[in-house]
């Protein structure tokens, strides 16, 4: 009943006309129960990794997301946003993967799509602060980590288990996520 | 010796400074010899370089970047046309770190290159270096700053494709760069339109509209008109300049009105032409709540129609591609016969877009605006608790939260807080407040009050009415009472010690005497008095010390009772004070408890302010 109170009362921050200024206690309660539904979801689709252990993978995520505490609030915005794009590129990309539970993969899809939202008015708004981090090498990092993840998938031909590995490792992303979220201080 | 000798090479020689230079050395050299003979051979040029050419490397390098099309340009040689030509390798740090041939600008005689075909890491960076050659004779290297091609690279035109109806116009838009592109395959690019009415003798109108997604419908348009467009992309988080599109033109339909309408013909352009049997769209699309079931409602101001309407999950915006068929039809509303239905619950997850239409027999209407909604924010706040606490008496401190713990701070609640005096007939006093700690002064003492409040929030239904919670305010008295209080607490502690201490002595005094007298103390001691004295100084102790210790049992239990009801010392007080009783539970509970039962507290904890009740 409370998880449900809680989740009801997630309120979309990002409406038009709003504060000038960032309400970073809002962004992050919206956050954090996305995010967690985000992880519930990964859990739930996650399917026999034990047999995919051949098929693994280090695609070596860069080490600045693992160490969120070093991220200006700002900073911290834009690598989020920057992840949750490409952990939804990559699962737009699952819908023809046969075997899937395809109403798990679209609410995943819609919870990403949720905090993408939120996060794309925030950022709106701390440029229109001229705070917004244009030189951002963390970035470019997460792209070129994102890309062997699509390469992978790739030369795997999409195949099963090469999912499955690439679920594990987006998991991994959600708990670092989480990370950043606590990075967003007032 | 440089490389610019050309010994034997074959070609125009052209005279460098070099040359020139080099000449100017030979004859001071020659000047400097004994006899003027031929210089020494080891003070020549190279013979090899007499006539050689120095080749400049080419000037104004620049590295052009459009989507995936990546391309190297100089400015053209001035020297005498010849079979100068270009080259460029390139050099990937960690990657691919000795200079390696850059395909397609080996021995380019243009002034471009274009070495697209390079696979590489858009995201990592790059060394390119140029030189001009002419045959063996090559120029030095001229190196190129370190780049990063994702962020040197300019978004292309998108593409566009209009629908138009009567009053407004689709937009779609395909992202820059081709299918299989590799410098934007990663990202959710924006668009930015701009729209412009093409009528000649009218005045300018224009537009700009910012659209998250690939599909933007403007509406509010004139009906048969020619309206203009360019688009062009933009990336959130990188600054990348981007190129406009084309400019594409489209012309609205007709206006569409249902028959017979005259006063609406008023409305159209003198050279329109009515479709007759053809309806406009619904407009005003709005998601409310009514006894606890969320229900579709728009306007419409014409009659037998029925309604049709569609909704899409928000996610599904964000997807390239027509969009059209991912549009499902709403539950309950695909043949509506007024304007309004009620959706099954389940639709109302999350956000999502709604839009409607109507139709006639075989004719429909456009479809209306697409609206978004998010249901989460029609939520019912759920009910405040409510605590009152006494703080002199004359206030209280009324205190509001939620039973568990929320988040529920960051948000702008007003809280609506109903105060009254516990007797009947009481006058109810609102007030509303956007803090969650308050105190309400002017109040009588010793009386008891009551709150329940209740929370709104911007759009959403309020909360449910909270508990009523009750509290008596302390009793009255003299300022000092409570200084008066604390110095009686003391004295009566003082006395009850001296209380103790004599009768400790007694105690032992009576059960544990220092020493007998000896027998002959009489012989001594003849006199009765001397004796009398001894022995009635200690009843006389005993006496006194009966007195006091009656006296302070009296005081200890009245500071006993003081502790549990907070109120002043003097009993007379406690008379005069009103019919008001102390050990209301309620009240009592209400008071003390009101930092344990609220959780997270609301808007501005930690804030007070002081509200007036008389």
């Amino acid at each position: 009943m409370t998880n449900r109170c809680t989740l009801q009362l997630t309120v979309l921050l990002c409406l038009t006309g709003a504060a000038l200024s960032v309400n970073y206690g809002k962004l992050r309660f919206k956050l954090r129960s996305s995010n967690s539904a985000c992880q519930t979801l990964l859990w739930q689709l996650i399917t026999s990794p034990q047999h995919c252990l051949d098929d693994r993978m280090d695609f070596q995520i860069p080490r600045q997301v693992e160490q969120p505490q070093q991220f200006q609030k700002e900073e911290a915005m834009v690598v989020m946003y920057e992840m949750l794009q490409q952990i939804h590129t990559i699962f737009r990309r699952s819908f023809s993967n046969a075997g899937w539970n395809e109403t798990i993969v679209e609410k995943l899809l819609e919870e990403l799509d949720d905090q993408m939202d939120c996060l794309e008015t925030a950022l709106e708004e701390i440029k229109q602060e001229g705070k917004f981090p244009w030189e951002n090498r963390t970035a470019l990092r997460l792209k070129t980590y994102y890309l062997g993840i699509l390469q992978y998938l790739k030369a795997k031909f999409y195949g099963r288990c090469a999912w499955t590995v690439v679920q594990v490792e987006i998991f991994r992303n959600v708990s670092f996520l989480n990370g950043l979220i606590g990075a967003l201080q007032d | 010796m440089e490389e610019g000798c050309l010994a034997g090479s074959e070609g125009s020689w052209v005279l460098e400074d070099w040359w020139l230079e080099q000449r100017d050395e030979i004859a001071v050299a020659s000047k400097g010899r004994e006899g003027g003979g031929p210089p020494a051979v080891n003070s020549l040029p190279v013979l090899g370089a007499i006539g050689g050419t120095k080749l400049k490397p080419p000037q104004n390098v620049e590295v052009d970047i459009i989507d995936d099309t990546f391309t190297l340009r100089w400015a053209r040689s001035k020297e005498p046309a010849g079979n100068v030509t270009v080259s460029a390798d390139y050099l990937i740090p960690g990657i691919v770190d000795n200079w390696t041939k850059l395909p397609g600008c080996q021995h380019v005689t243009s002034a471009t290159c274009d070495f697209s075909s390079l696979k590489m890491n858009v995201y990592e960076e790059i060394k390119l270096r140029i030189r001009a050659e002419e045959g063996n004779n090559t120029s030095p290297w001229h190196e190129l700053d370190t780049f990063i091609p994702f962020q040197q690279a300019r978004i292309g035109p998108p593409k566009v494709h209009l629908e138009a109806e009567d009053k407004a116009i689709a937009i779609n838009i395909s992202p820059p760069g081709a299918e299989d592109s590799v410098m934007w395959q990663q990202e959710n690019p924006q668009y930015s339109v701009i729209i412009w009415r093409n009528m000649s003798g009218a005045q300018p109108w224009n537009e700009t509209h910012h659209s998250r997604f690939p599909r933007i419908k403007i509406h509010k348009l004139m009906p048969e008109t020619t309206y203009c467009v360019r688009v062009k992309a933009r990336l959130l988080l990188h600054p990348n300049p981007a190129e406009f599109s084309p400019v594409h033109c489209v012309n609205t339909t007709a206006p569409l009105h249902p028959v017979p309408t005259p006063r609406l013909a008023l409305a159209t352009t003198p050279s329109s032409s009515i479709v007759e049997n053809e309806l406009p769209a619904p407009e005003n699309i709005q998601v409310i709540l009514e006894n606890d079931t969320y229900v579709l409602k728009w306007d419409y101001t014409h009659d037998n129609v029925t309604f049709e309407a569609q909704w899409l999950k928000s996610y599904l915006k964000r997807m390239p591609g027509s969009e059209s068929e991912k549009w499902v039809q709403v539950q309950g509303c695909e043949r509506a016969p007024v304007a309004r239905c009620a959706p099954p619950p389940d639709m109302f997850r999350k956000r999502f877009y709604v839009r409607v239409r109507a139709s006639r027999g075989n004719s429909s209407s456009p479809w209306s605006r697409e609206e978004e909604f998010d249901t989460r924010r029609r939520v019912v706040i759920p009910p405040l608790v409510v605590a009152l606490k006494p703080l002199s008496s004359h206030s209280l401190q009324v205190s509001v939260g939620f039973q568990d713990q929320t988040e529920l701070q960051h948000y702008p609640l007003t809280y609506e807080v109903t105060f009254w005096e516990n007797a009947s007939n009481a006058e109810r006093k609102t007030f509303v407040e956007q803090r969650a700690d308050f105190t309400v002064l002017s109040l009588k003492p010793r009386t008891v009050y009551c709150a329940d409040a209740q929370a709104l929030l911007e759009d959403r239904p309020r909360s449910q009415r909270s508990n009523v919670a009750c509290a008596t305010t302390e009793a009255g008295g003299a300022p000092g009472a409570p200084l008066a209080a604390g110095v009686s607490a003391a004295l009566t502690v003082l006395l009850v010690l001296c209380a103790a201490l004599a009768l400790g002595k007694l105690v032992h005094y009576v059960f544990f005497p220092a020493g007998k007298p000896p027998a002959t103390i009489d012989e001594y001691f003849p006199e009765e008095p001397m004796k009398n004295l001894l022995l009635s100084t200690s009843v006389e102790r005993t006496e006194e010390c009966f007195i006091i210790e009656n006296v302070d049992a009296v005081s200890a239990k009245e500071v006993n009772r003081l502790d549990e009801d907070h109120k002043t010392y003097t009993s007379q007080a406690s008379q005069d004070s009103g019919n008001y009783s102390i050990e209301d539970e309620s009240g009592e509970s209400g008071g003390s408890q009101a930092g344990e039962e609220l959780g997270q507290r609301g808007a501005g904890a930690g804030a007070r302010s002081a509200v007036g009740f008389a």
